[in-house]
């Protein structure tokens, strides 16, 4: 509708040409003021700062706006209308701009604020990835046709997808990935990028209200096993996947729960046994202290095992690889768990019941004497030698079927051991291992025993082990000598061994 | 916590009349040889760093009369809530563990006295998050139910309490579950096709003992091809094969003797039947006592895991708590009354003054971080912190047990008292007592057995 009246309330509006905008803000401000005179003034200049005519407008306008004017009388409508059109009133007015109407970038800074030239150049961005988006659309729509063998139906061509159309969509997926990171923050991952996951739908960690330790992934880790969750849920286990639980291991190689899964996808798609060990054995030195890689290691052996046991060779082959690298793990803790209860494992799955590994033992112990795990392994590949232990044996029980110079090697052994540090308690313990083991008597290494305790219970009384003195309490006992006994007992609970009174004492009361 | 009349009269009786120390903790051990390896070198040096907190000589500390250091409690508590909260990207490293770090929190604070019914709500919700529809729960979510975090999380679950709580578990699919993982050597595997080692004997047993599942075999177990029909049968040969030629438990047969593991073969039999009975049954127990007994080394006076290796807060817990359990398969508590053989009653088979200097001098995190720790030079951890005080209230308490009187192993009664008379510590450094077996506060225990035997069946 056409302004019939003209001129009639120009005085106090702004007339002069406004600033040039500084903002997304600032501009939106002036179209709002250009296409509301009246709101402007009012602004500016509060309603009694306004004229007469001017207020009567305003007030009209605002009035006309509420869309009530049905309810005046027919003669009051038409006063109004009269009004309203003199004071030419713009037709459509747009609403004050909102600063938070723009949203905020991902600094969290309000857009409405952006420079004018940083805005377009945003602008630009979003649509530069739209197109981005439908093109990867269109790739995606190809590659499903192409995998269904479907024709285009106007042309009659099939649908096919070259290498070329991949690497495409792979720099595509970058090139998004980067629009995204800078226009929203939002971190595409490795493998929403990549082409080849496009198939798995993720199934992302949500943490459950007030839930406790909850921890803060790195987004790496979170969208990695947001896959896997997929992968193992979808029971899957291709290559891929494989590539998956390395990067993963290698962000927590505690999760086992990505090794149990791994070893399935080794076991279904046959991966030959040394390539898998190149990996695991870098893995392994990384990792020291791990747990999960070395059952991982156990359940490939047990694996792979069959498929060499008819052929000795192999079989000593793969046991003195195994060793070496289990010298190499132990070169950095010679006393690491896991990787000796692994060699026991070895030894007994692939017999390597031989001199090297007595020899490779024995290297251990003259490098440390005191290296308990190197001991505790010669007790069992010397005790549990199928080649004449019995069976089944307990290792705290008499074996009669151990052969008579095996003990009297090992107790030689212990004794020229214990020589070199009488304080050791390691081959201490192993000496009464081989005894009992053996069936022979302590009262055997009584006089032995006895060098390294002088006077005892006299002023000039010397004793150079408390081990020494401890075992002569057993030699003692069994010798029906309970005096003596109990003479080395209180010695060793008044001054050589006084942190183990305690049990000294109970000993005591054995006797 | 703390009395602000005690404190201050404390710290003026420290410096007024503070109390020689036994050389037996300060000065190096009367024998050790001359020849050097790896070993005696990393030995020296654990001692050098001990020593002078052993000797009450660092003043920033604030020592007793005893020369002990008091024990920060509200600090380690502090610290253990910090370990509830939201974790920073570091700890991916326990997203495999997540149950554990809530077992360890939550015991830790509750030895210290805090209450932890606050928590009950998280702890539920983070419970479902982590079940597995298939039974048990996993280290974290939608990863594989693991025996260790199973065992875990119901411990978690019993130490918050509460109907609410344990009616997360999804009993019949624990089940189900236990029946596949029970391996036909008697043990059991810690995760359908993980390892078998004795941590799952242990484990197994808490979990079915507490939840009073059914002991039958489903048709569908693995075993049960092998002709087991019992989730407990060969168990207890089990943990006998792992019994060393020195005494001690290794995890798995024909490996090295280890603190933790004793503990565990020690808390599996003594649930599968009364100590008395079964242990003596299944292991020599005078060659284990003795080696339990050496693990506690001076002048440090803590325990290490294994011969020759170093003294670590945490077997303050594994090492020290075999003792209860030994002396309850010595049948020697029952057999007397206190007032016969008062002596015997306290007697102790290791150093406890020892223990307990270690643990409170070179077992806290002196710095304002709090919580405890594995030995001086090492930060603290939730895990240390648990199992430290853990084996600290252990020390502090006598426990005793009705064993004799007993066929039905639900029905040992175990009582745990503090040790009466003058101790090194101060009686407001005294903790909560603990189950022997179940390392847990007694009363959650019992609650969440009553729960549960009033459940036959599913």
């Amino acid at each position: 509708m056409p302004p019939k009246g003209k001129g009639a309330a120009k005085a106090k509006i702004p007339d002069s040409k406004p600033s040039e905008p500084q903002t997304v803000l600032q501009r939106a401000q002036q179209v709002y003021e250009a296409t509301n005179p009246l709101e402007a003034a009012r602004e500016q200049h509060g309603l009694n700062g306004l004229s007469t005519v001017e207020r009567t407008a305003y007030i009209n306008s605002e009035f006309v706006s509420t869309g009530t004017t049905d309810q005046l009388g027919k003669k009051a409508q038409k006063e109004l209308w009269k009004q309203v059109n003199e004071a030419s009133i713009p037709p459509r007015k747009l609403p004050k701009p909102k600063p938070e109407a723009w949203g905020k970038d991902k600094y969290g800074r309000n857009i409405a604020e952006y420079g004018l030239e940083q805005f377009h150049d945003r602008s630009d961005k979003i649509l530069q990835l739209a197109t981005l988006k439908l093109d990867s659309k269109e790739f995606r729509d190809t590659r499903y046709r192409a995998s269904r063998k479907l024709k285009n139906g106007l042309t009659g061509e099939s649908y096919v997808l070259t290498d070329e159309d991949i690497e495409a969509e792979k720099e595509r997926r970058k090139e998004m990935a980067a629009l995204m990171d800078d226009l929203y923050g939002e971190k595409m991952g490795s493998y929403s990028v990549d082409p080849a996951w496009d198939d798995v739908v993720p199934i992302p960690q949500t943490e459950p209200e007030g839930a406790l330790a909850a921890i803060a992934y790195p987004e790496d880790y979170a969208e990695s096993t947001s896959y896997l969750r997929a992968v193992m849920a979808a029971k899957e286990y291709s290559p891929r996947c494989l590539k998956l639980t390395e990067h993963i291991i290698s962000m927590n190689p505690a999760h086992y729960t990505v090794w149990l899964y791994r070893f399935a996808i080794i076991q279904h798609l046959d991966i030959p046994l040394l390539d898998e060990l190149t990996w695991l054995n870098e893995v392994s030195l990384d990792f020291q202290k791990n747990y999960q890689i070395w059952h991982h290691r156990q359940l490939l052996t047990d694996h792979y095992y069959p498929t060499i046991a008819g052929t000795p060779d192999q079989v000593k082959r793969f046991a003195s690889s195994e060793r070496d690298f289990m010298m190499e793990m132990l070169i950095e803790d010679a006393k690491n768990y896991h990787v000796w209860t692994y060699r026991q494992y070895a030894v007994r799955k692939l017999g390597m019941w031989d001199e090297d590994e007595l020899r490779s033992i024995s290297g251990m112990i003259n490098q440390d004497v005191r290296n308990n795990s190197a001991w505790s392994h010669r007790f069992f590949i010397v005790f549990s030698n199928p080649a004449y232990a019995t069976e089944g044996s307990h290792a705290t029980e008499h074996d009669p079927a151990i052969p008579a110079e095996i003990v009297d090697r090992e107790v030689e052994y212990a004794k020229e051991k214990i020589k070199l540090a009488p304080q050791n308690q390691s081959p201490w313990n192993y000496l009464k291992g081989v005894l009992v083991k053996g069936g022979r008597k302590l009262g055997s290494v009584r006089e032995y025993t006895e060098q390294y305790v002088d006077d005892l219970g006299q002023d000039t009384e010397q004793v150079r082990s408390s081990h020494a003195l401890d075992q002569l309490v057993d030699i003692y006992v069994e010798a029906g000598e309970k005096e003596k006994a109990d003479l080395c007992l209180r010695r060793l609970g008044e001054k050589w061994d006084r942190i183990r009174l305690g049990y000294w004492e109970w000993k005591r009361t054995t006797l | 916590m703390f009395d602000e009349e005690v404190v201050p009269s404390t710290a003026t009786s420290r410096t007024a009349y503070s109390l020689p120390i036994d050389p037996l903790y300060t000065a190096e051990p009367p024998i050790t040889d001359d020849l050097i390896s790896v070993t005696s070198t990393a030995q020296g040096n654990t001692v050098d760093q001990c020593l002078p907190l052993l000797k009450a000589q660092d003043n920033s500390i604030e020592y007793n009369i005893h020369g002990v250091p008091r024990l920060r409690r509200r600090k380690i508590i502090n610290y253990l809530k910090l370990t509830l909260g939201q974790l920073p990207a570091p700890f991916v490293a326990a997203d495999a563990s997540r149950p554990w770090s809530l077992y360890w929190a939550l015991n830790g604070m509750s030895l210290l006295g805090e209450d932890v019914s606050q928590y009950r709500e998280g702890l539920c919700a983070t419970a479902q998050h982590l079940q597995n529809d298939t039974g048990g729960f996993g280290g974290g979510f939608g990863q594989q139910s693991h025996l260790a975090t199973t065992y875990a999380m119901i411990l978690a679950l019993a130490i918050v309490g509460g109907e609410e709580a344990y009616a997360i578990i999804d009993r019949r699919a624990m089940w189900k579950w236990l029946c596949a993982l029970k391996h036909p050597g008697g043990g059991f595997q810690m995760s359908v096709g993980g390892e078998v080692d004795v941590r799952g004997a242990y484990c197994a047993a808490v979990i079915i003992s507490l939840l009073n599942l059914p002991l039958d075999l489903s048709s569908d177990s693995p075993a049960r091809a092998a002709g087991v029909t019992d989730l407990f049968a060969g168990l207890d040969s089990y943990v006998r094969r792992c019994q060393t030629y020195e005494g001690g438990i290794s995890g798995k047969p024909d490996a090295e003797a280890h603190g933790a593991y004793a503990f565990c073969a020690l808390g599996c039999l003594s649930i599968l039947d009364a100590p008395h009975r079964i242990i003596p049954r299944i292991l020599d127990v005078p060659r284990l006592i003795s080696w339990l007994s050496a693990r506690q080394y001076a002048p440090e006076g803590g325990f290490s895991g294994r011969t020759n290796k170093l003294v670590d807060g945490c077997y303050s817990h594994w090492v020290g708590a075999c003792w209860p359990l030994i002396q309850a398969s010595l049948g020697e508590s029952a057999s007397r009354q206190p007032e016969e053989s008062p002596t015997l009653e306290t007697h102790s088979f290791y150093d406890r003054e020892g223990l307990i200097r270690y643990i409170l001098s070179c077992g806290q995190d002196h710095s304002s971080r709090g919580g405890m720790r594995d030995k001086p030079g090492k930060r603290s951890d939730a895990y240390h912190t648990c199992y430290v005080l853990s084996g600290l209230s252990s020390a502090q308490h006598i426990v005793t047990t009705d064993t004799l009187r007993v066929e039905q192993v639900a029905n040992v009664t175990w009582t745990v008292l503090p040790h009466p008379g003058d101790q090194i510590y101060d009686q407001e450094d005294l903790l909560n007592p603990t189950d022997p077996v179940y390392a847990i506060p007694q009363g959650a225990r019992e609650d969440m057995m009553n729960f549960f035997l009033s459940k036959p069946g599913f």
